[in-house]
């Protein structure tokens, strides 16, 4: 199947001239890379615009991935549609392994709203590179500042979470989480980013919210937000205690996670081949640093069969919770 | 630009925002349903049919108000072509690629608007190309269209 | 005073210094050049700050950012393409007076009131961020909204002569704003199938198109007429007189460039309106305005300058961005193990010092070279309209593709050059319409979240005074104007 999609032979001369002049290649040799793979510069195509968080995970990869795979890597951003535009440039391009995807939950999130042509069978996971838990969250000093009343009140009443947009990966997981814990159905609040959501938090327009450590952290040290509970299966190092939602008795787990992906039909042996290469890369001083700083988990970094596993729960949560809410279209 | 008291054109342009508006105001009804869930309070269609009556409010003021306004002077052939090569560049550029139907539309609309100078205008077709390729493409790394050409020459 | 003194002694390293250097250089560039702005340049180059110290990296991300602000302008002056969308406002005065023959006049004013209003924000940054970022806290959706409001209001005055197309202008940008996923329902309007509009109508390839397409279109209607010499002045600077002029426009853009940039919801393009409108509300010369008011070009430039300090604020003082690119800046500042937050002002005040020091060095550098170079650019009024324009085609159609690399993209930066064409020629003004797509979607997110705050009551409302107040204000701005007329009228002479 794949091969059909290669460069036939003898083109190459040709290509590199249109090349030149459509601006197209940023390496030579195409020419006598034929069998090697990778033979060209790999793409990685993510639905974040320049600067947005997975862009910079990808471009923190980029640092030491060209030493590990011998060619040049390249961002391509397609932003349309939540993933919608990342997933079509990814499927129309060849399947040889030279394309590769950033995905998150989002993009599983809205291939099953959207019934895209690609959905999660469609691709096959390669490696996680981060994971940063979900903190449920509050304003300090707030009569629900403390895990037990928090968990009264939200039985008796229906709460304000700060998410971002309607059937995010935030509202199924605040949904999945409210119904872990049996408590009344939480009411959405929206907003565009994270930041938007601490500052509402810290100015009691909301109750509650799930964040990352990270996007709370100035808040959380200055006194102002206090971290209830980790939905996390350990407790986080960053937050030593905060207990996990499982110690409260509550059987939940979230976390915002990215990691690569290819279309099903790239050939094995080269999925294995950018599994080690990025693998590499990930475990390089450089992207463990940006682990470390930004505060995602320690063990962010995970091989295909974990990160493959990850996909498939999330994409059955997500599922379960967008038919509940109506939002499947 | 000799002023002309012209209050039918001020309606006709009054008649083409409220004709926006009234589309508007249709669109709003292809919108699917608000799930459920989500159901209370403001929905997804409201705002948008305010916007619109607003719209066709101002519309209705503005053919009342019959204000003077400059005739503008008729559109001139050199103006319709231009016109012309801003819609072509578009299925150009699917067929030969981004960078090619530039330098294409440097070089036809230099000479629509009357540059006799071939030779300066091909230096500046290539020269502006070559710059955005060098700036966007090398330097920031920018994936531009490659258009039908390009994909079967690269395969 | 000594974190200070040893922030500012950071300059004298003369490795920081060729990074303020050439982050000013790069930053003028990217600014400039539509299509690329400052922040994706600092997203591209931030794997490369890694290597560097911290203070040497925030220097470099800081001047870039600094002066891709005032880079944007200079495109905009010269052939109506805002290189970046704060200059939007700019672009209405600014080619305006180019047109007159006066682009070196305005390409100085505009590299002046750009540094002060950068310096004057980066002051406020050092002695008021952490009391200035509390201020954020107060602003939750009621008070957005309210303020958005305040906006809208702006928009029957700024534009055209007729107030009744001003606002059918700033309409239909509200409801091109409406285009998109709903926020708060998630259903998906007027995109008809099309993904690249399921995120909304884009700003920049509206912009570009508004102002720089369909300037092209009015110049290949003029072919055949003899094409205006503009005279040699083009190259003149701005004399004492006209910086007397712009005084107060300056301090007015100033101020509220550094209010608004410090709101993490707005940015300098909003800053950069507001300070136009307001610019010409406190103006001596408002006859001017629209026929190419230098003062409109100092009042924006100020304010979207003064709004990149401002939007270091909440950045620094709370680790919430205050705008794209500072969201950017603050994954920098984390890679690099520096934790914004209130405690950095008090726990690592000498690189915070530093940052501010290589601002406000960024902000003189480009008032020097943008000085400069105006006298340069200003020769590109001479570059023949059969070179000229068609290169700036090309170029709006690379500044429309770059950000997302989308060709929808494109396609709505056409449409827009069309409906620009036409209001040109049936005296509607683009300026309203930019200023309701900024401020539409604001308006209706913050109302939607707001009643979903208080319950589904208009009655929340009244439980926020600086919502009721800004809203008073806007009634006052309005309606105050009017009513004065009537008691003047009603009180005997």
């Amino acid at each position: 199947m794949h091969d059909r999609h290669q460069i036939p032979r003898g083109a190459g001369r040709r290509a590199l001239l249109a090349g030149a002049s459509l601006g197209l290649l940023a390496a030579p040799g195409i020419l006598r890379a034929q069998e090697r793979f990778p033979a060209r510069t790999i793409e990685v195509v993510t639905h974040s615009g320049a600067g947005g968080g997975t862009d910079i995970t990808a471009r923190m990869m980029m640092v030491q991935a060209p030493a590990e795979f011998g060619v040049e890597l390249t961002v391509v951003n397609r932003t349309a549609g939540s993933g919608t535009a990342a997933l079509a440039y990814a499927a129309s391009k060849p399947r040889d392994g030279h394309t590769i995807l950033l995905i998150t939950q989002t993009h599983l999130l809205t291939m099953l709203r959207n019934r895209l042509p690609t959905q999660l069978d469609d691709l096959v996971g390669i490696a996680r590179a981060t994971e940063d838990p979900q903190v449920l969250m509050v304003k300090a000093g707030s009569p629900l500042a403390d895990p037990q009343a928090f968990i009264a009140a939200s039985r008796g009443r229906s709460l304000k979470y700060g998410g971002t947009h309607v059937g995010s990966v935030d509202h199924v997981s605040i949904f999945a989480f409210a119904r872990a814990a049996s408590f009344t159905a939480p009411t959405l609040v929206p907003f565009r980013g994270g930041g938007d959501i601490i500052i509402n938090l810290v100015g009691g327009n909301i109750d509650a919210a799930l964040a990352n450590p990270a996007e709370a952290e100035a808040q959380i040290r200055a006194g102002e937000v206090k971290p209830l509970m980790a939905l996390s299966r350990q407790r986080l190092a960053a937050l030593p205690d905060v207990p996990t939602a499982i110690e409260l008795g509550i059987e939940s787990v979230a976390a915002t996670s990215r990691g690569f992906a290819v279309l099903k039909g790239t050939p094995e042996d080269r999925v294995a081949r950018l599994e080690e290469g990025l693998l590499k890369a990930m475990n390089s001083a450089v992207f463990q640093n940006y682990l470390r700083t930004s505060g995602q988990a320690p063990d962010s970094v995970a091989g295909r069969q974990v990160w493959q596993r990850q996909l498939a729960a999330f994409n059955t949560e997500g599922r379960e919770a967008l038919t509940t809410l109506g939002l499947m279209r | 630009m000799s002023g002309v008291a012209s209050p039918r054109r001020e309606a006709g342009v009054a008649l083409v925002v409220a004709a926006v508006a009234a589309l508007g105001f249709a669109g709003t009804f292809t919108f699917d349903e608000v799930p459920p869930a989500l159901r209370e309070g403001l929905g997804a269609a409201e705002f948008p049919r305010l916007i619109c009556i607003v719209i066709l409010a101002l519309a209705a003021l503005l053919a009342l108000q019959e204000k003077r306004s400059e005739a503008a002077e008729p559109v001139p052939a050199t103006g319709w072509w231009t016109f012309a090569a801003c819609a072509g560049f578009l299925p150009v550029m699917a067929v030969i690629g981004m960078l090619p139907a530039m330098f294409l539309f440097v070089v036809a609309v230099g000479r629509l608007w009357g540059e006799r100078r071939i030779a300066l205008l091909l230096a500046s077709g290539a020269g502006l190309v070559a710059a955005i390729w060098l700036v966007f493409v090398r330097v920031f790394a920018i994936t531009l269209p490659a258009g039908w050409l390009g994909e079967q020459l690269l395969g | 005073m000594d974190a200070f003194l040893g922030g500012m002694a950071t300059l004298g390293d003369p490795f920081i210094l060729l990074m303020v250097v050439a982050g000013t250089l790069l930053g003028i560039v990217v600014g400039a050049l539509p299509g690329i702005s400052g922040s994706t340049t600092i997203a591209l180059l931030l794997p490369f700050t890694i290597g560097l110290s911290p203070i040497a990296a925030l220097a470099f991300m800081g001047s870039v950012y600094c002066a891709a602000n005032f880079g944007g302008s200079i495109t905009a002056i010269m052939v109506n393409a805002p290189g970046d969308p704060s200059a939007s406002a700019t672009a209405i005065e600014g080619y305006k007076l180019a047109q007159k023959g006066q682009a070196g006049v305005a390409l100085g004013m505009s590299a002046v009131s750009s540094a002060i209003g950068g310096i004057v924000s980066v002051v406020v940054l050092i002695f008021a961020a952490p009391l200035l970022a509390r201020a954020a806290y107060s602003f939750g959706p009621p008070e957005y909204f309210a303020l958005a409001i305040f906006g809208l209001s702006m928009c029957a005055a700024i534009g055209g002569e007729s107030r009744v197309k001003n606002l059918i202008a700033a309409a239909i940008g509200v409801l091109l704003a409406t285009v998109g996923i709903d926020l708060t329902s998630g259903i998906d309007r007027f995109s008809f199938g099309i993904t690249e509009l399921s995120d909304g109508i884009d700003f920049v390839p509206v912009l570009i198109g508004l102002f720089a397409v369909s300037e092209m279109l009015e110049q290949a209607t003029l072919r055949g007429v003899p094409a205006t010499i503009i005279a040699y002045t083009s190259a003149k600077l701005p004399s004492w007189a006209d910086f007397r002029k712009c005084n107060r426009s300056i301090w007015i853009g100033s101020g509220i460039g550094t209010f608004i940039g410090a709101l993490p919801a707005l940015g300098a393009t909003t800053a950069a309106l507001v300070g136009y409108a307001e610019t010409r509300r406190w103006s001596k010369h408002k006859h001017e305005f629209g026929h190419g008011s230098l003062e409109g070009v100092a009042g924006p430039e100020a304010a979207n300058n003064a709004a990149v300090g401002g939007s270091m604020v909440p950045t620094l003082a709370l680790g919430v961005p205050g705008s794209a690119t500072t969201a950017i800046i603050l994954a920098g500042l984390m890679v690099q193990g520096v934790r914004p937050g209130p405690h950095l002002f008090t726990e690592q005040p000498t690189l915070l010092y530093a940052v501010f020091a290589s601002m406000l060095a960024a902000n003189l550098l480009y008032l020097v070279m943008g000085m400069g170079m105006a006298k340069i650019f200003a020769r590109i009024s001479l570059i023949p309209p059969t070179l000229l324009w068609p290169g700036v085609f090309v170029l709006s159609v690379i500044g429309a593709y770059g950000p997302n690399q989308a060709i929808g993209d494109v396609v709505v930066m056409l449409a827009a050059g069309v409906v620009g064409f036409l209001f040109r020629r049936h005296g509607f003004s683009p300026a309203p319409l930019i200023m309701g797509l900024v401020l539409g979607r604001m308006v209706e997110e913050t109302l939607k979240q707001s009643m979903i705050i208080f319950d589904q009551s208009v009655a929340g409302f009244a439980g926020r005074p600086i919502a009721l107040g800004l809203l008073l204000v806007t009634a006052i701005g309005l309606f105050g104007p009017a009513l004065l007329r009537l008691v003047r009228r009603g009180v005997p002479a």
